[in-house]
């Protein structure tokens, strides 16, 4: 879940963190009640400052994603089915902004990436 | 927020090529912070003046609430170090080295110390003299960690250090300060090494500190713009502008400095168009820094050489 965080990215480190712990709970890949890794443990293994992991945490939990236990742990929250809904609908969005600005960048017309679009569906079906 | 280290108006003078001027320093109990420059702009000479070795010209320095030089002798104790070269006796083999360094720490974990022997994976009967580098620089660490210092001050802890030692190295240390307050003071020239566990960085060029803030506003700040129209005479920018490249005629790409989105007026203001906005990663931002102050300053062959160095 945490491979290719970029720590020479703009958007700081913690709030890569947190968009990835987002993405995976509004997927139902972290269901309610499953554990984050502990907040040394996810340190020591990104090779990162322990108040980041804390600083990532502590936005989710003001988020209302995860609850945060005085000496146990981290822990999904209980998100009902329309906030899933809303965090992906947000993803999707981002996902879409970063192809638009990728796309202008190489200037690339939005007719053209509507054919790209068209035809890689068309390959799937 | 109460400071581990505070530094103010350092002066030093360390023969008639090099000297540092007017160091100012704060690092806040508990953070990890960077101390970064281009080889000799005077980082191994702020370490030693902290740690006593050195005495200042002028300026005072604070250590863990003592002053230093004068009560340096209290507080060396407490202070966990890795010098830039280690100063191990050769002869010496690994398991007596440890010993050796559990001698003259009451605070000494023995436990830690063997938890990292088995992590690191060194073997006690080797002799100092025939360790890899990755290895000295491993033991290095150990010593550091096992005396359970409230302030590690690391000069270079991974420089020479293979990648697979540097991170073993920098996992150890993110280990050890996720479970207890500590202060860790550390210094490289490798900035993606700093630019991932640093809260502040301080930048040292020359033997000043050019910039000093918490590495994410550091970062948010620094980006390359490309813009046209610019006059011949350009009024002062509320941002900073590190370098211009003139690409063709009014046409120029800059790196800036202090950069915030409302700067944007400023250039519309000023007849300028602004054609993009490029996020700088610490490196190249760290790099214009320098660039910039090569100008302002000539000759500057530090700067070159960092730049080289760090890529």
């Amino acid at each position: 879940m945490f491979e290719h965080l970029d720590p020479r990215s703009p958007i700081p480190l913690y709030e890569q963190i947190a968009h990835r712990l987002r993405v995976a709970i509004a997927a139902g890949e972290l269901a309610a009640g499953a554990g984050l890794p502990s907040v040394r443990k996810l340190a020591t293994d990104l090779r990162i400052n322990p108040a980041t992991v804390v600083q990532a945490y502590r936005e989710l939990e003001s988020e209302g994603l995860v609850e945060m236990r005085q000496g146990s742990g981290t822990f999904v929250g209980e998100v009902g089915a329309p906030r899933r809904a809303r965090e992906r609908a947000t993803e999707a969005r981002r996902l879409v902004r970063e192809l638009l600005a990728s796309g202008a960048r190489k200037g690339l017309s939005l007719a053209e990436l509507r054919v790209a679009i068209d035809a890689e569906l068309d390959g799937k079906r | 927020m109460t400071s581990a280290i505070e530094v103010s108006g350092l002066q030093y003078r360390a023969g008639p090529g090099f000297s540092l001027t007017g160091v100012s320093l704060a690092v806040p109990t508990g953070s990890i912070y960077g101390f970064l420059g281009p080889n000799g702009s005077g980082k191994t000479t702020t370490i030693r003046l902290l740690l006593g070795h050195l005495r200042a010209d002028a300026g005072t320095i604070q250590v863990l609430g003592e002053s230093v030089p004068k009560n340096a002798e209290r507080v060396l104790a407490r202070i966990g170090y890795v010098p830039e070269r280690p100063h191990l006796y050769g002869t010496l083999r690994v398991e007596e080295a440890i010993q050796y360094h559990a001698s003259f720490y009451p605070t000494w974990d023995a436990g830690l110390a063997a938890e990292l022997q088995r992590a690191f994976r060194l073997n006690g009967a080797m002799v100092l003299s025939r360790l890899s580098k990755g290895e000295l620089g491993k033991l290095m660490m150990l010593l550091a960690l096992s005396q359970r210092p409230e302030l590690l001050v690391l000069d270079e802890p991974t420089d020479g250090l293979d990648p697979a030692a540097r991170r073993e190295v920098l996992s150890a240390l993110v280990e050890f300060v996720a479970q207890r307050t500590a202060t860790v003071f550390i210094s490289s020239h490798l900035v993606h090494e700093l630019e991932r566990i640093c809260d502040r960085v301080a930048i040292l060029d020359g033997g000043r500190v050019v910039s000093e803030l918490p590495i994410d506003i550091l970062k948010s700040g620094m980006k390359r713009l490309r813009v046209a129209g610019v006059p011949r005479m350009l009024p002062a920018p509320p941002f900073t502008i590190l370098t211009r490249d003139l690409e063709v005629a009014g046409s120029e790409t800059w790196a800036v400095q202090n950069w915030q989105t409302q700067h944007a007026e400023w250039l519309l203001e000023n007849g300028i168009t602004l054609r993009e906005v490029i996020d700088l990663d610490l490196e190249e931002g760290f790099v214009a820094l320098l660039q910039s102050r090569a100008v302002l300053a000539q000759p500057a062959s530090d700067s070159s050489d960092f730049a080289r160095l760090s890529t």
